[in-house]
């Protein structure tokens, strides 16, 4: 099984999140738990993180096809740029779900708790679409349990 | 030896129904077998999960302030209330444990009058639309970082 973790504009720097969740939390970190998380599982992960709206959304189109299951945290930070990424993200999502692969939205912090509306989640009628937040490094860890338990993978840990 | 955790999973309007109102959403699970799994689920992992269900808004609204100074975490799955509930928002914000607002469908690709979560703001985290095995996958979790 082969599953892309993919990363919006801003997610390069969680520093910028404006949470007071986890300050020593890195993507590298995340990665790192997921790579530990998805071998346990026999996954194959890839795990991108783009800031270049085109470039990763071109990226996506290309590639998301290739993946059974997409994990995605679109968006670090708002801004009117990676607003309009959000928008693109959709197709590229649409294709997965539609083919009825597994999606899942994290995002690291509550973003109802941000306030403002700033983030909204992904709104794709008819496809289903997982969504967790506020879980700090553990919203990717549980995305991919999610995917794990839905594929009836046993883990090498449990 | 460490004291079990205490985890309260709370459970809204109409999930009494469980596997017989629209599986296709919700899934042929009862909430009787969720149940079940949870506490079993719990037990393995250190936990004493008390798992509930009212399909009275005041009901929950007691059940939520009798967790407080008593349970280590809430789950919330407050189903329609969760779009309406002024209530339910300020009994949680009462609540310091830690709080997880949990749908088994994604709220925000159904209807729009389910786009708007009074819990959300008030609780800690949220996790929707991963099935029934949602309530499995937070029992997990919680073992874990409790």
């Amino acid at each position: 099984m082969k599953v892309l973790i993919l990363n919006g504009p801003g997610l390069d720097d969680l520093r910028r999140l404006d949470s007071s969740f986890d300050k020593e939390l890195t993507l590298d970190r995340i990665e790192e738990a997921c790579g530990a998380l998805c071998a346990s599982y026999g996954i194959d992960m890839t795990f991108r993180q783009g800031d270049v709206v085109r470039e990763l959304f071109d990226w996506v189109g290309r590639n998301a096809s290739e993946f059974d299951a997409l994990i995605i945290n679109p968006i670090g930070y708002y801004s009117y740029e990676a607003y309009e990424t959000f928008e693109k993200y959709r197709s590229a999502i649409k294709v997965l779900a539609h083919l009825k692969k597994p999606v899942v939205e994290v995002h690291i912090s509550n973003i109802f708790r941000r306030g403002a509306h700033l983030i909204e989640p992904l709104r794709e009628p008819d496809a289903q679409i997982g969504f967790i937040c506020g879980l700090g490094l553990h919203s990717y860890l549980l995305a991919i349990e999610s995917i794990a338990q839905k594929a009836n993978l046993k883990g090498s840990a449990s | 030896m460490s004291q079990r955790k205490k985890v309260r999973v709370l459970n809204g309007p109409n999930l009494n129904l469980l596997g017989t109102r629209e599986p296709e959403i919700y899934g042929s699970a009862t909430l009787a077998q969720i149940a079940e799994g949870c506490i079993r689920l719990g037990a393995e992992r250190g936990l004493d999960v008390e798992f509930l269900q009212s399909n009275h808004e005041g009901q929950l609204i007691d059940w939520i302030q009798g967790a407080i100074d008593h349970c280590d975490a809430i789950v919330i799955n407050a189903a329609a209330f969760t779009h309406t509930s002024v209530a339910i928002h300020d009994a949680l914000r009462a609540y310091k444990g830690y709080k997880i607002e949990l749908h088994i469908s994604n709220p925000h690709l159904r209807e729009e009058f389910r786009h708007t979560s009074y819990v959300a703001p008030a609780v800690d985290a949220v996790v929707a639309g991963l099935g029934v095995g949602g309530y499995a996958l937070v029992i997990g979790l919680l073992g874990e970082v409790l």
